[in-house]
């Protein structure tokens, strides 16, 4: 127990208790909801969102805010079916290499902007969002690549499972090969974060910007990584993305930032930089994917949707700032 | 430093909030032609670019142009946001066109600006937006969307064999056309088809957004294990309703619905959807323009007239609504004749 609670947080306890009790109540009204079909549907449908997420945590861990992300992965993802489809180069790694290196080169541009001019991270990214995506529009193309004009290789790559099974009605579910990226980028953001002084340079520059300055840490690399990295992030989820629904709008991303934003704040990250863990922010992914996906299972209608979604959430999203205020004044502290 | 600081965040925020509106509209819009051969210059303002429905559409504009040599082109906003689309038609008034056709995103915030174009003596026609049709000089549909409803509503049944549980989505319950086809499907089902049962209160939504019909879509199967056919409202939902039904390999859901044949073609084939329906968006613009044209050229517009593409030979005009009889069937024989 004592160990555990080196890894798990107050916080994260009470968002595993508000995923567990929403659970069981979902079941309760449907037992299709606990079924090993619908974890692995879930787990795909979830897999970009916990990718992109891992970089929103870098960045609010530094102080910023990125909302530039979703462009990125649009034009990563698009770009690289387009040139996929002009150059006739139908391979999966050509897609990944080139949606990541235009994450980066676009993440550098966000770096360069917000330290050379020393601008707020959110306006920054507010402005380069709106950069990015028109240029894609403008030099690129918006036109929409439908099933059939997509490149083989990202169709087999969406559709491709690890191993299958067959249910009693006889339809085919599985485990998604989006599992390998997923577990990969975790895996890489937690030992960066946790087991590099790049990491704590991150965490540093979140806490006081003047005092990572004055221990030394070079403030112009560690933006630099931070947002090339969201921008690496944002490439791998748009050839996912793309490949996923097997048709990409131009615009299909553009304008969710503050949805994927408010999962990994529900993970417990701080807006105000230097908290927020790797578990938070999966569980903070889950809560969100749960509330917008179990409406059909509980049988509310589509009216409900909004009213529903906003009230659990405000309801979670209060229960764990409360219990943390309770804590810290229980522990004689009154800094929040 | 200070000074460069304030000029370079005046000039992002600018940026972010003007969008590109202007400068794809530039971009779109073909070089002016000389001013000396007095061509009219029609202009078609669609929802957004970089759909296919819109690409199509922009090939029958493109195609009157040619035709009636006129000055016929399309522009539109990067994405579906009513204000820039308004922005666009508020520029083309001020660059004094002769006509503007309009696929609004919303009617309602549409209407001041199209007023303004009418009282500068422009001539405005409006293509899925009866709402807008006082105000206007005509909004073209392509059927009466009751009827189009029932063509839905005979194919689920069809596919269905009459009976069995089903279900489907609208793009949002807020969209006019989306709830007037599921209204006049639902009724129509209720009466000719009793065995048939819809195991939901409402349609779902998708928002057009595939990425959730499709986790929707999902969930629905597992919700109801033994339904026997989905319809979508929405070219999204139906297309997503396909894509899920063939990573499922199920067949015993019949699909149906509104969709396009380069979105839905390859499910059509294999037999995943049973039947889409929609409109050829390139014939809606080119009838579009052709009712303004008839309009520049002080020709009247009458009940019965043949307006030159399949299923306008014969439109209907209730008060200033002009109504054709176009829908269009996909199935697995006809899909591969169409391109957008």
């Amino acid at each position: 127990m004592k160990r555990l609670k080196k890894y798990i947080n107050q916080n994260e306890w009470y968002l595993m208790g508000i995923i567990l009790i929403y659970s069981i109540i979902v079941t309760t009204q449907n037992s299709g909801f606990f079924t090993l079909e619908n974890f692995f549907d879930v787990l795909k449908g979830s897999s970009g969102m916990i990718i992109l997420a891992m970089g929103i945590l870098v960045v609010l861990l530094s102080g910023g805010i990125d909302l530039s992300f979703t462009a990125i992965a649009m034009f990563g993802g698009y770009s690289a079916a387009r040139l996929m489809m002009a150059t006739k180069i139908d391979n999966l790694a050509f897609a990944f290499v080139v949606s990541a290196v235009i994450g980066i080169l676009l993440g550098a541009v966000n770096a360069l902007i917000i330290h050379k001019f020393h601008l707020p991270t959110m306006i920054a990214t507010l402005g380069t969002s709106s950069l990015f995506s028109g240029i894609m529009t403008t030099f690129i193309g918006t036109k929409t690549i439908t099933v059939g004009m997509m490149p083989k290789s990202l169709r087999a790559f969406g559709g491709f499972r690890l191993f299958e099974m067959v249910n009693d009605a006889g339809s085919t579910y599985g485990l998604t090969v989006f599992i390998i990226p997923v577990v990969i980028v975790v895996v890489v953001t937690w030992f960066i974060l946790y087991k590099t002084m790049l990491g704590r340079g991150v965490i540093a520059l979140g806490n006081s910007e003047e005092a990572a300055k004055r221990s030394g840490f070079n403030l112009f690399w560690i933006r630099m990584f931070i947002y090339t990295y969201v921008g690496l992030l944002a490439g791998i989820m748009g050839v996912i993305y793309v490949a996923e629904v097997n048709s990409v709008y131009a615009v299909a991303l553009y304008g969710t930032e503050l949805t994927y934003i408010a999962a990994v704040v529900i993970g417990g990250a701080k807006l105000t930089g230097g908290e927020g863990k790797i578990l938070g922010t999966l569980l903070g992914v889950i809560i969100v994917r749960l509330l917008n996906s179990t409406l059909v299972f509980l049988g509310l209608t589509s009216s409900w949707n909004g009213f529903f979604t906003g009230a659990v959430l405000l309801f979670s999203v209060g229960l764990t700032s409360y219990m943390s205020r309770l804590r810290s004044r229980r522990n004689l502290t009154f800094t929040d | 430093m200070k000074r460069l600081l304030v000029v370079v965040s005046v000039l992002i925020i600018a940026f972010s909030t003007l969008g590109f509106a202007p400068a794809s509209a530039v971009a779109s819009a073909p070089a002016a032609p000389a001013q000396a051969d007095k061509k009219y210059e029609i202009v078609m303002v669609a929802k957004m670019e970089g759909v296919s429905w819109f690409d199509d559409m922009r090939v029958g504009v493109e195609q009157f142009g040619k035709d009636y040599n006129v000055n016929a082109y399309q522009i539109a906003p990067d994405t579906g946001d009513p204000a820039k689309q308004a922005q666009m038609v508020e520029d083309l008034i001020a660059k004094g066109v002769d006509a503007i056709l309009v696929v609004p995103n919303d009617p309602k915030s549409m209407e001041p600006v199209l007023k303004k174009a009418k009282e500068k003596g422009i001539v405005v026609v409006t293509h899925e937006a009866q709402a807008l049709a006082p105000i206007v000089d005509y909004d073209l549909e392509a059927f009466k969307n009751e009827d189009f409803g029932v063509v839905m509503g005979k194919a689920l049944a069809e596919a269905m064999g009459g009976e069995g549980k089903y279900t489907g989505f609208v793009g949002a319950l807020t969209m006019e056309t989306h709830m007037q086809w599921f209204n006049a499907m639902q009724e129509y089902l209720k009466k000719e088809y009793p065995k048939m049962e819809f195991v939901s209160k409402q349609p779902y939504e998708d928002n057009n957004d595939e990425k959730a019909a499709y986790a929707k879509v999902q969930e629905i199967l597992k919700t109801y294990p033994d339904l026997k056919g989905m319809f979508g409202n929405s070219a999204s939902s139906t297309t997503m309703e396909g894509l899920v039904m063939k990573e499922k390999n199920n067949k015993n859901i019949k699909v149906v619905g509104l969709s396009l044949p380069s979105m839905a073609g390859e499910y059509i084939k294999d037999g995943f959807i049973q039947q889409a329906q929609c409109w050829r968006p390139a014939d809606a613009g080119y009838v579009s323009a052709l009712i303004a044209l008839n309009i520049l050229k002080g020709e009247k517009i009458t009940d019965g007239m043949d307006l030159k593409k399949p299923g306008y030979e014969k439109v209907i005009l209730d008060k200033k609504i002009i109504y054709g009889n176009a829908p269009l069937i996909l199935t697995k024989d006809t899909v591969d004749k169409y391109d957008f």
